[in-house]
């Protein structure tokens, strides 16, 4: 039986299983792992793009969930709790790395080889109604570093302006910049993905 | 002002909305107004991206001896995957062979999320996770075939809980019609055929849920 359906079968809430989990229950710690791994893991692989560091930081991030758990106090969702503390993990691990830094200049001076293009004139190639989210995936991944950590936190992790600069060290004024560099560009490998399917066409 | 000076005060405006000089411009102007609504309608579908991937087995193995080595659980203690004992709370199940279990597993860890706060009977708010939105919202009346009758017994036993699974079975279906228009497109695709059929796995897991669920 999977992990998750342990807890489902069991008549466990996760309330329940995070409660025995913070007692050292081996199990409920088991069935919270199968609940959660699929987004944390998601997230991991979203932000690095890589799926052997994917893996390292979901086993971290779990792993300082089970040291941390007895903190956890139900202020908030436990899946929020957690999701942060996942993010807060890639982000460490990424800073070790060398994270592409947000230049604080940048919000004064946009730098021009990869500000965004200025769309003025022909309409043309509206993308609006035609995206599919197994191309919006792959563009995705093929965004650069920096853009792609802020997208994801932003746009499909649901984090505010205000807490991506909390958490990445920048000003809300940068994020806002990155976000919408990460966005113009995943607009423009849309469109040329299909432009290209077309051409095959 | 200039498609130029809108443009470049865009990314501090888009979210919270302009000076009536800049709403102005977004009025007048078509190709400031077409970017807009596909950088918006970019983030829109964004929120809808579920997560797709689970990570490998070893990674729990992993997790498993890092937490037996640190000595915080025994070793031996945690039963591994796949070998898991009967679990004695669970009630007996039953075959419910109209639905066929057995067609995919997808997308349901969110689901399951859902689930395992909503004790038997009681009814309750969806506990929405951050970042994901009220997602494809696909009338009942969309649904055909298992996908309905799904459904009308997950209503008939366990209504608090019922559009929960609507709301993923909708996104299942179009995350599997994306799929499916990926392979179509490329029959040659590996890639799209690997996430076709995780996205049936996902869905075979949603009926498998559904099917423990309503038999309480």
């Amino acid at each position: 039986m999977t992990q998750a359906k342990k807890i489902i079968a069991t008549g466990l809430s996760e309330a329940e299983a995070i409660e025995r989990a913070k007692g050292g229950d081996a199990e409920a710690f088991e069935g919270l792992y199968g609940l959660h791994k699929r987004r944390v893991y998601s997230l991991c692989l979203r932000m690095t793009g890589n799926t052997a560091e994917a893996e390292d930081l979901t086993q971290e991030a779990f792993l300082q969930l089970y040291r941390k758990i007895a903190t956890f106090r139900g202020e908030s969702a436990f899946s929020t709790w957690l999701h942060r503390l996942a993010v807060n993990v890639v982000l460490m691990h990424l800073r070790k790395k060398g994270l592409p830094e947000v230049s604080l200049d940048e919000a004064l001076e946009p730098q021009h080889e990869d500000g965004p293009k200025k769309d003025i004139g022909a309409r043309d190639n509206v993308l609006a109604g035609s995206i599919d989210r197994v191309n919006l995936g792959r563009a995705i991944e093929s965004l650069p570093p920096g853009y792609r950590i802020i997208f994801v936190l932003h746009d499909i992790e649901g984090y505010e302006h205000n807490e991506i600069a909390e958490m990445m060290g920048c000003s809300i004024g940068n994020s806002k910049s990155q976000l919408h560099k990460a966005r113009m560009k995943l607009r423009d490998l849309l469109k040329l993905s299909r432009a290209e399917k077309a051409a095959r066409h | 002002m200039n498609c130029k000076q809108f443009q470049e005060v865009l990314p501090y405006i888009i979210e919270t909305g302009g000076n009536p000089e800049e709403e102005e411009h977004l009025r007048s102007c078509q190709a400031c107004s077409d970017l807009v609504n596909e950088l918006q309608y970019i983030a829109e579908q964004a929120k809808l991206l579920l997560p797709m991937h689970d990570p490998h087995p070893r990674v729990w193995s992993n997790v498993e001896q890092s937490l037996q080595r640190e000595g915080l659980i025994r070793e031996g203690r945690t039963p591994r995957l796949g070998h898991l004992a009967v679990i004695t709370e669970a009630a007996p199940r039953r075959a419910w062979t109209p639905l066929g279990l057995g067609m995919a597993t997808a997308a349901v860890l969110a689901l399951a999320m859902v689930l395992v706060n909503f004790p038997a009977r009681q009814p309750g708010v969806l506990q929405g996770s951050k970042g994901v939105s009220a997602a494809v919202q696909q009338p009942a009346t969309q649904f055909e075939g298992e996908d309905k009758a799904l459904l009308g017994e997950i209503s008939q036993h366990r209504p608090e809980v019922s559009s929960a699974y609507q709301d993923s079975l909708g996104q299942i279906n179009s995350y599997i019609a994306d799929a499916q228009k990926a392979v179509d497109a490329d029959p040659a695709d590996a890639n799209a055929h690997a996430l076709l059929m995780d996205a049936y796995d996902q869905k075979a897991m949603l009926y498998e849920m559904g099917t423990v669920r309503s038999l309480d």
